[in-house]
């Protein structure tokens, strides 16, 4: 059979060398960790960074077009018998590659300074690099199996980070439930690419587009659901979406860039790769959009019930990512894309903002337990502000605004009006709870030593507020954590923040003057193109109504947060809120109650009833009576017994012996 | 004569280790009995494309002590080697002289039975192979009865594989013939003759409802031993449905195919949810190796090439993971005097060479993509699928989600949360104890990212087809 290959055959040592560098330092410093010490930061940072020039220097192949190849294609080797891997580095992947390694390389930077003084200090870079190459096996891999092997060690990489805290029973916990609902997604793909191979008889992206046209819907549809449940399951769509917050109990540096800027985008990655087959099935894209704007919507609801900075931005991150897997599910490919890479950089930005907080408050994660840091961390300040605006979407001042635009745009462009309207009200309430965050915690004056329950903080551990958790954690850690003596300098952990704002508030403007936009030239060729009618809503119109949305968000949270009356009262308002929050979003409409009814408490049932009593009492029970009417025999041999092992063995050994003989020279004879 | 000297020589030096005082020459059995093995591992890795033959029957059917690897018996005989290997240097139990004697007798009678090239060798070596881990049970295991219903379970399988034996002989006129071709064997007592083999094979799996022996015996034998009954013995009766079963009447097999694909269902799916509660460690590896080789029928039955490649790449690395699994729990057992999962925990951090060993076994086992258990399971499923055996793939899939929560909750359960103050503190994984984990580790990442050299067999030899499927287009 021919093979369709996607990209241009050749070498690219380059390749090679971005994508194993970090798998080297992940070795380097798991095995040499205690000689390495604090070296092992620098090392493994330092090899994310030369991935990063890499990749830079990948630009020019990765974005090549030869005859219908786009990008850089590296045969290496062969997996079975006609099944073979290589690497593929076409803009889509190049891009994401870029913000794996660029991103990818601050934040491991910042981490030197943040997990300094941590016990296993070189473990948790071993694990960063782990993850660093494991994502780039995911998003270079030519082929379905490859990308599931990356999407498998990537859920690896964020179980051994969440739980990296390993002896806080509560990360552990969160560690598990990441990776068992990831394997579920897993699952998804392996049966996509069953499906697949029985179709086209290979696992290759090039082979099983070439002949997306030539599926029946009912198999295409289903190869795109199945490919969509690991989608789901690793990007945190509904239903699928609970592990995430439960995340944050890693530590910070890993929310940023696995929980926020990578690996939770990989779901993305996946459905705009499948392009060519979600453009063949209207059913799927309505699928994949609806979900995604269910997602967007329900995500940013919680996010206005949170009080866990980090489970703030997780419920961010999920919103974010419902709005791009809206954008490539309704078929806006560039828009979804581009989402994810202004998101990449405005969310890693509020996750190490948030983390100078916690670093700074001795891991004090309750936004009640700040306010008024403005004027103590005016730095950190601009670090947050600088990300709202982005993340809030308000025209020109920041990243997100053109991305989330191309979203919401492209979603009416693609014929889903409901979608363009869920899309325009999560903007609103987007600005509203990031607008909340900020307020709160840099607002008013700081309440840190309020008694909790005057704030209405009445079971910080029911209440989802890892920091009590936290705080025992450092002093087992003995008192090696965040100790004020062996802080790193504070440029290590500022300079990252502040090389990110360049993007978080600039990058945007890549997306800008449509079809002629840098951005639509960058993907020109990657993705299906299919002429649609113009929308009935142009895109400055949009762009306006959506500011209206927004405007209406901020202004609501500064009417309840920020006027000079509401910061005077705050102590009693916070305390009002927190108790008459109701139920159904602080428990997240009870997603986590019935998932657990469902699957764990059933299948627990199962293996109890199984365990406990069907196995031991029919099936070993049936065995015990045939074995009994058998039991005449048992006492006839018992009177041979002498209760001796070499007696046994004689028996036995004579036994086997006779038998040979009988057949050798009684019944045979021996012919040699 | 290389197969042999890889039956008699462990056998011989095993039974020569049984003798002499209990307490003799207890340090040097260790050094004796690797090496032995080591030997045993080059000459096995040296044994490919030979044979050995001496007739000893021609009446009433001819017959042959005849060995020699086949295409799929060479990387299982490799398989025991190495895991026979790595169980020496793991042995840790008292009168280790003996103890090692009987490993390397195991060894020895499971050479003999994978190299068997004539099917009445493999029924005596069927039932040669008990006689060790039987003597082990009742010299190191907890009680007699243990050992009694291991031993009577599967002499029973052994009586009917015997019995299916001497008929095949009788109809067929010979017995020499695993690892031919051209053996096809019909007539109206074939289907007992293949009801006679499955049974042997099915008991010997185990497969659902024939498995009550196997937790209690997984249980109870020491963790060398039982890490490679887990891993090589467990194997014999799925090499005997593709050497002998498929080989010879594959007509006979597919008629049976569809209940053997119900019973390797049950068995996964049954495995795995009682392995989601278990509290005794040895006992969750025992059911989800009821759940992981149910799999593998499945996959025999399916008769799909692919599949059947895939079976025999998860033979072997469900032979590593769970050897390296077992010995890991072996370890944690010598040291801390409880497999229970209610006493244990915390143990990762003051051990985190401990914790990591069993953290790369507990994955390879739960099927982590990149390590061989994934290799085998998504081929083996791929096969299934293409055979047109749709739900038996779908149903395939809930048992990963699961081994993924018990493999978790096990390892979890050992090495994570806050330390357990009244479990004894011992010292960290020494270098003799790594070195017995490092072949099965290599090799279960080597073969994860290219499992080539495990497939180059020819699945028609076992008249394993494409059929074609409805399912696609």
């Amino acid at each position: 059979m021919t093979h369709h290959v996607m990209g241009v055959d050749g070498s690219y040592p380059l390749l090679l060398v971005l994508w194993l560098l970090p798998l080297a330092g992940a070795i380097l410093a798991w095995a040499f960790g205690p000689q390495l010490k604090t070296a092992a930061g620098w090392i493994c940072s330092a090899l994310v960074g030369i991935s990063f020039i890499c990749a830079v220097a990948m630009w020019g192949p990765g974005t090549q077009s030869v005859s219908g190849a786009l990008g850089a294609h590296q045969a290496l080797f062969s997996w079975l018998p006609g099944f073979d891997f290589g690497l593929l580095m076409d803009p889509l992947s190049l891009l994401w590659t870029l913000i794996i390694t660029g991103v990818g390389f601050l934040i491991h930077l910042y981490s030197i300074g943040y997990m300094d003084g941590d016990r296993a200090f070189a473990r948790f870079f071993a694990y960063m690099n782990f993850f660093v190459f494991a994502m780039l096996t995911l998003v270079l891999s030519d082929n379905f199996v490859g990308l599931l092997v990356g999407w498998g060690l990537v859920g690896l990489a964020s179980y051994f980070l969440i739980g990296f805290w390993f002896f806080k029973p509560s990360a552990v916990a969160a560690a598990r439930k990441a990776f068992v609902i990831n394997v579920a997604g897993d699952v998804g793909i392996m049966f996509a690419i069953f499906m697949i191979v029985a179709s086209v008889h290979s696992t290759a992206f090039g082979d099983a587009f070439a002949f997306a046209g030539s599926y029946n819907s009912g198999w295409l549809l289903a190869i795109c659901v199945c490919l969509f449940i690991g989608a789901a399951a690793k990007s945190a769509q509904i239903p699928l979406h609970t592990w995430l917050p439960d995340a944050m109990e890693g530590p910070t540096p890993v929310s940023a860039l696995i929980h926020a800027a990578t690996m939770v985008t990989a779901g993305v990655y996946l459905v705009a790769r499948c392009a060519p087959l979600w453009s063949q099935n209207h059913d799927a894209q309505m699928l994949v959009g609806t979900i995604g704007a269910l997602t967007a919507i329900a995500g940013a609801i919680l996010g206005c019930a949170q009080w866990d900075i980090k489970r703030i931005l997780a419920y961010s991150t999920m919103s974010q990512i419902g709005y791009m897997i809206m954008g490539v599910g309704v078929g806006a490919y560039e828009g979804g894309v581009a989402h994810f890479f202004t998101h990449a950089f405005f969310k890693a930005q509020l996750f190490l903002g948030s983390g100078l907080i916690i670093h700074a408050l001795n891991n004090e994660q309750d936004v009640r337990r700040m306010g008024g840091l403005m004027k103590k961390m005016p730095f950190a300040f601009i670090a947050m502000l600088t990300g709202v605006i982005a993340i809030s979407g308000i025209p020109f001042l920041g990243a997100g605004f053109f991305s989330k635009d191309l979203v919401i745009q492209g979603a009416l462009e693609h014929g889903h009006p409901y979608l363009y309207a869920v899309g325009i009200i999560t903007a609103g309430i987007t600005a509203y709870y990031m607008c909340r965050l900020l307020f709160v915690t840099f607002f008013g004056s700081y309440r840190g030593d309020v008694d909790p329950s005057e704030l209405g903080i009445r079971h910080p551990e029911l209440a989802g507020t890892p920091a009590h958790g936290a705080d025992q954690a450092e002093a087992e850690h003995e008192g090696s954590g965040h100790g004020q003596a062996h802080h790193a300098p504070a440029w290590i952990m500022n300079v990252p923040v502040a090389i990110l704002i360049v993007p978080t508030v600039l990058i945007g403007w890549l997306m800008f003057g449509g079809d002629n936009s840098p951005w639509a030239h960058f993907f020109a060729q990657q993705f299906p193109h299919p002429q649609l009618s113009p929308a009935p809503i142009g895109e400055g119109v949009t762009g306006l109504i959506t500011f209206g949305a927004v405007l209406v968000g901020i202004a609501v949270a500064w009417w309840r947060y920020a006027t000079a009356s509401a910061q005077s009262r705050a102590v009693e308002r916070l305390r009002g809120e927190s108790i008459r929050m109701p139920g159904i979003l602080t428990h997240a409409y009870y997603f986590d109650l019935a998932l657990d009814l469902l699957f764990v408490r059933t299948s627990q049932l199962f293996g109890t009833i199984f365990g406990r009593f069907f196995d031991p009492q029919i099936i070993d029970g049936a065995v015990r009576e045939s074995a009994f009417s058998a039991q005449w025999l048992g006492t006839l041999v018992r009177s041979f017994q002498t209760g001796l092992l070499r007696a046994y063995a004689l028996l036995l050994v004579v036994g086997v012996a006779a038998f040979m003989i009988y057949y050798a020279v009684i019944a045979g004879g021996v012919h040699p | 004569m290389i197969e042999l000297l890889l039956i008699l020589v462990p056998v011989v030096i095993g039974a020569a280790m049984q003798f002499g005082r209990d307490d003799e020459n207890e340090k040097w059995s260790r050094w004796t009995g690797a090496l032995v093995a080591a030997v045993m591992f080059f000459l096995a890795l040296a044994s490919r494309g030979t044979e050995w033959s001496f007739r000893w029957l021609s009446r009433p059917f001819t017959s042959a002590f005849h060995f020699g690897p086949t295409a799929i018996s060479y990387w299982i005989v490799l398989l025991l080697a190495v895991c026979t290997f790595s169980a020496i240097l793991a042995v840790n139990q008292p009168r280790r002289r003996r103890f090692i004697g009987q490993l390397l007798m195991l060894e020895g009678t499971m050479m003999g039975l994978f190299l068997a090239r004539d099917l009445l060798a493999f029924a005596l070596f069927w039932d040669a192979m008990l006689l060790p881990v039987f003597f082990t049970l009742l010299g190191w295991g907890g009680h007699s009865g243990t050992a009694w219903r291991y031993f009577l379970y599967n002499f029973a399988g052994g009586l009917t594989l015997l019995l299916a034996t001497a008929a095949f002989g009788m109809l067929y006129g010979s017995t020499d013939v695993i690892g031919r071709t051209d053996v096809h064997l019909v007539g109206a007592w074939v289907p007992w003759i293949f009801i006679g083999f499955s049974f042997a094979f099915l008991v010997k799996t185990p497969v659902w409802p024939l498995h009550t022996w196997m937790p209690i015996t997984y249980s109870d034998t020491p963790s060398p031993m039982v890490a490679v009954v887990s891993a090589v013995q467990s194997k014999a009766g799925l090499y005997g449905f593709i050497a002998i079963a498929m080989a010879t009447m594959p007509d006979y097999v597919k008629t049976y195919a569809p209940w053997l694909i119900v019973l390797g269902i049950v068995s996964l799916l049954y495995g795995a949810f009682i392995a989601l509660t278990q509290n005794d460690a040895k006992r969750i590896v025992a059911y989800s190796s009821l759940s992981h080789l149910g799999l593998i029928v499945v996959a025999i039955a399916s008769f799909n090439p692919i599949a059947l490649q895939g079976a025999v790449l998860y033979i072997i690395a469900h032979g590593l993971f769970s050897a390296a699994i077992f010995l890991t729990l072996g370890y944690v057992e010598s040291r801390e005097e409880t497999r229970s999962l209610v006493r244990l925990g915390g143990l990762g951090a003051s051990n985190p060479r401990l914790a990591g060993a069993l953290c790369i076994a507990a994955l390879a086992a739960l099927g982590l993509p990149g390590l061989a258990g994934f290799v085998g399971e998504i081929v083996i499923l791929t096969g299934v699928f293409q055979a047109g055996l749709v739900w038996p793939a779908i149903l395939a899939l809930i048992p990963i989600v699961l081994a993924s929560a018990y493999m978790l909750r096990l390892f979890q359960g050992i090495m994570n949360g806050p330390e357990v103050p009244d479990l004894p503190v011992r010292a960290d994984l020494n270098w003799i104890e790594g070195l017995a984990l490092a072949p099965l580790v290599i090799a279960l990442v080597v073969l994860g990212v290219n499992p080539h050299a495990l497939t180059t067999f020819n699945p028609s030899a076992y008249n394993a087809t494409t059929v074609s499927q409805g399912a696609s287009k």
